[in-house]
């Protein structure tokens, strides 16, 4: 079996000899010109003048390009993949980003204005400087919180309003009630920051006409490929079966790299309009500006206590951010990731949740790792910390009483998800000892007496992975299939290539599905190939976010192999004159059941292709294409504890101890599994201490635009971490497998941030917002002074 | 603009190029020498995927003009370890799943060579403080500090 083994990977050899292919490193027969775009330096502003003359006339410039152009050639935008849904019956007030400034105003900093092709990027850039623009200034406004007040001023005037649309859910009248009825109510103010995935390889397309055989080609920084090309079809109105998409090597996605962006769709009209191929491969800066944000909700809860810290009731009312537009996925958190999993780990009766979708003018807002996940644990996570706190009950002890038992599964939330399995208090009971929780508090007692600032953080958490099934997520808004395909292709050498529909950019899909492929093939894992990012090649796909690709991608993969075997058995059977049922297949070999006779694989993949002597019925050949939908998403859960030390002379934290125990169904490759937790914590880990994307509040102006504006954490930054796990089955896929991507960036800020208020409880701080750097410690504390005298 | 002309050696190969005093050392590697094993993640100096070896000691080629490695010995991923051998540290970084997407991959890779060379028995604070230039967004670093401890263990027991 090779399930459950730690295979080293079968990618890695190529990326550790600079031999990873990039779409930066893809080269072309013909010489590749570059493209450059101005971007807004407002906020929000008129455009009255684009003046393109000097740029045009600029040494090796092929075209500049402007929103006037766009128009003139009919071309489209970038509908939404999850569109926004009014619950309440109200019509949505949607507003696409577009992929180049159309209608004399643009709306954030860093919005697309003109595009330069040149034979080179240096002359792009030149060109780019020369191209005038006169804009005229209007106010703006960045702010979530603030954005349905009064005299705001309006994203789109048309609209009347910065409301995109509410959504409502659970049980309103039963969560009023409980917390009338409360022992204890605690509320508290949680703004989720506004972050950015930040993957290392910048964003960057590549786009190709062929105008004699008219075929488009984009190489794509991209996680679904087949996704971009359906979207094709709306921006340039390029029939999918004339386009190409290919994502090769991706360095890193975590969500942001699901979209199709403006340059993508620009850099393939370059290449249309020049007659040449186009790349562009985004600066820093224009990453740090231009890819989706992510999280920025402003949210109050209450949360109503019985006596013994019981959990009656919580209600939320949230703001989430669009930014200036609304991204191609972006009500998949509102209207799918957020409020179904507001119940967490919780028994919890009754839930009510309301969230109002804001427009202001910042950088659209789509799914990063989590994606609507990391603000609901956070949310309510903090609630129970300061409820705990306030009712001077042990905070773990609060949460255990609160946990849903093994017994309640299937439990069924009061937002009507159903887990299908799951055993919190084990998790819980796993992470005491792992962490020897008791000897921490004991050790917290002391350094306090000693004037030392130590905290414990805990959060506790399921997650809704594995997207579909394909019904659930288009009654969720999904406008895409949330099925995944893949094809087994036997060579007549019995040597296998698998297709997969998802893509893998880190995750190490060439190794775990094969590890799948090849125990259902009963084969040598090296006689297999695994090909994804290629529509030409793959013959559909969905893509891989929201840890759904080993439940659909990875099943699909499953499925088509036993598919092959089922034939190949057919054609065994014929070949040594036996049933199919009294066939084995395991290392290579076929097996009459109780005898030594033998066929080899790979015999039998030959006569499948090259022998006319084989049963009437049986098709030639042996391959095998599954589209599989999942019968339910899956739900991973995890509990995570860590302890922090705060400087009470700096006010700088330090992370020192950080435990997670996961529950994610059936392992395939552990070693695969781990560093996806421990990559997960880190980005947990940068929300939590570090990381912002922030404007100017006055001039609405970017202020993160560099890494050394934009911190993402270093080597030194994070401690090593202490892993267990407890496996429970999924029970929606024959693998029993769940999601296993987001948890770390799920449970870490919520973890990260209790464990600072718990350090300084005691001196009256009882929320501090995100990144909870030195300076709003500080604050905190000066703040908590002030109010106590 | 007016070309320079330099000459360097690149993984033991002597190059003789004419450059544009504006071309930087990542983008004469990659475009004019097609070695795009080396990466630009940020191109401002901070991220260390573009890291490479420039007579002896790390740097990083973003930051860097083609014409500053005139009569240079420049060192990239490409020449680390041999066809038929990978380099220790390539090696522990395989066995240790010390890379998830591969772009920061070359960079760290140079950097961790550096530090085995002055400290072939460095303890974990020493990596973590070794590659606090490198930034990785995949791995969370645990496995990268684990892949550069089994690397110094292997080139230990190896000898120089």
């Amino acid at each position: 079996m090779y399930v459950g083994q730690a295979i080293r990977r079968r990618e890695d050899e190529r990326f550790l000899r600079g031999r990873g292919r990039f779409v930066e490193d893809i080269t072309l027969d013909q010489p590749i010109a570059h493209a450059a775009f101005v971007r807004s330096p407002h906020a929000h502003a008129a455009v009255t003048h684009v003046d393109t003359a000097q740029a045009a006339a600029m040494p090796g410039v092929l075209a500049v390009l402007t929103g006037a152009d766009w128009t003139a050639a009919g071309h489209g935008e970038a509908e939404g993949v999850w569109p926004v849904k009014d619950m309440s019956g109200a019509d949505s007030r949607t507003a696409y980003r577009p992929l180049i400034c159309v209608d004399g105003v643009v709306r954030c900093v860093g919005e697309i204005v003109a595009m330069v092709v040149a034979e080179d990027r240096h002359q792009a850039l030149d060109a780019a400087e020369a191209i005038e623009v006169a804009y005229e200034e209007k106010p703006a406004n960045t702010i979530t919180a603030g954005a349905l007040d009064p005299d705001i001023p309006l994203v789109h005037p048309a609209f009347g309003t910065n409301e995109v649309m509410v959504t409502e859910h659970g049980l309103k009248e039963e969560t009023e009630a409980a917390l009338a009825n409360a022992h204890h109510v605690t509320e508290v103010v949680v703004p989720t920051n506004r972050v950015t995935a930040a993957s290392m390889e910048p964003r960057a397309y590549l786009g190709h006409y062929d105008r004699v055989n008219d075929r488009y080609t984009v190489w794509t920084t991209n996680q679904a490929p087949h996704i971009v090309r359906r979207y094709f079809t709306k921006s340039l109105h390029i029939p999918e079966h004339k386009l190409r998409v290919i994502a090769p090597d991706v360095g890193g996605g975590f969500g942001m790299k699901l979209y199709h962006y403006p340059e993508e769709g620009l850099v393939l009209w370059g290449a249309i309009v020049c007659d040449r191929p186009v790349r562009w491969v985004g600066t820093r800066s224009e990453c740090l500006l231009g890819d989706t944000h992510a999280r920025d909700h402003h949210t109050v809860g209450r949360m109503g206590f019985d006596e013994n810290g019981k959990i009656l009731g919580v209600k939320f009312e949230t703001l989430a951010a669009f930014g200036a537009y609304e991204s191609q996925w972006q009500a998949s958190i509102t209207n799918a990731y957020h409020f179904t999993m507001l119940s967490l780990a919780y028994d919890i009766p009754a839930i009510h949740t309301q969230v109002r979708a804001v427009y202001t003018n910042a950088t659209p807002v789509d799914a990063y790792r989590g994606a609507g996940r990391p603000e609901a644990v956070y949310q309510v996570e903090r609630m129970i910390e300061n409820g705990a706190q306030e009712m001077g009950i042990d905070p773990l002890e609060l949460r255990a009483r609160n946990l849903i038992p093994p017994e309640k599964f299937p439990y069924q939330t009061a937002l009507g998800i159903t887990y299908d399995s799951g055993d919190p208090p084990v998790l819980m009971g796993k992470i005491k000892a792992l962490a020897d929780y008791d000897a921490l508090r004991a050790e917290q007692a002391r350094l306090r007496a000693e004037g030392q600032w130590m905290g414990i953080g805990i959060s506790a958490f399921f997650d809704m992975a594995g997207a579909g099934p394909v019904k659930m997520m288009n009654d969720l808004g999904a406008k895409v299939g949330c099925y995944d395909v893949a094809s087994v292709r036997v060579h007549p050498d019995g040597r296998i290539t698998v297709f997969a529909g998802s893509h893998s950019h880190g995750q190490g899909h060439e190794t775990t599905w094969s590890q799948i492929a090849a125990d259902r093939l009963g084969c040598d894992i090296d006689h297999i190939d695994l090909v994804e990012g290629d529509t030409d090649r793959v013959p559909m796909g969905i893509g891989t976010w929201g840890s759904r690709s080993l439940s659909t991608a990875g099943m699909a993969v499953y499925t088509a192999a036993d598919r092959v075997v089922a034939k190949a058995k057919r054609m065994a059977a014929h070949m040594m004159e036996c049933a199919p049922e009294d066939l084995d297949l395991a290392d290579g070999e076929f097996t009459v059941k109780g005898t030594d006779r033998k066929l080899s694989f790979a015999a039998v993949a030959n006569a499948s292709y090259h022998s006319g002597d084989r049963p009437s019925d049986l098709e030639i050949g042996l391959e095998e294409t599954s589209f599989f939908d999942p019968a339910d998403c899956t739900y991973p859960s995890a509990i995570h504890l860590c302890v922090v030390l705060v400087d009470p002379e700096t006010c700088a934290v330090t992370l020192r101890n950080y435990w997670a125990v996961d529950d994610v169904g059936t392992v395939i490759n552990p070693m695969v599994l781990h560093g996806q937790v421990h990559g997960g914590l880190v980005q947990g880990i940068g929300q939590a201490l570090m990381e912002e994307c922030a404007y100017d509040a006055e001039s609405g102006q970017y202020l993160s635009g560099t890494f050394m504006d934009y911190a993402i954490p270093h080597a030194e930054d994070v401690p090593s971490f202490g892993l267990d796990a407890h496996f429970t089955r999924a029970l929606g896929n024959p693998l029993g497998a769940k999601g296993a991507g987001e948890s770390g960036t799920i449970g870490a800020p919520a973890c990260i941030c209790n464990g600072v208020i718990d350090a300084l409880w005691h001196l009256g701080v009882r929320q501090i917002t995100q990144p909870m750097t030195p300076k709003k410690i500080w604050r905190a504390i000066e703040d908590a002074k002030r109010t106590q005298h | 603009m007016e070309r320079e002309t330099i000459s360097v050696t690149v993984n033991g190969r002597a190059y003789e190029r004419a450059v544009e005093p504006r071309r930087l050392l990542s983008d004469f590697l990659r475009e004019d020498l097609r070695l795009t094993g080396t990466h630009v993640g940020c191109e401002h100096g901070v991220c260390g995927s573009c890291t490479v070896m420039m007579d002896g000691v790390t740097a990083r080629s973003c930051l860097t003009f083609a014409v500053m490695a005139d009569g240079a010995e420049i060192e990239t991923i490409e020449g680390l370890g041999s066809v038929e051998a990978m380099h220790p540290v390539q090696q522990a970084f395989w066995e240790k799943h010390g890379l998830q997407c591969g772009f920061c991959t070359p960079g760290m890779l140079m950097t961790a060579v550096e530090l085995l060379k002055a400290n072939p028995d460095p303890s974990v604070d020493d990596i973590r403080d070794a590659i606090s230039g490198n930034l990785c967004r995949c791995t969370g670093y645990q496995t990268i500090v684990e892949s550069i401890q089994y690397a110094a263990k292997l080139m230990r027991e190896d000898g120089p």
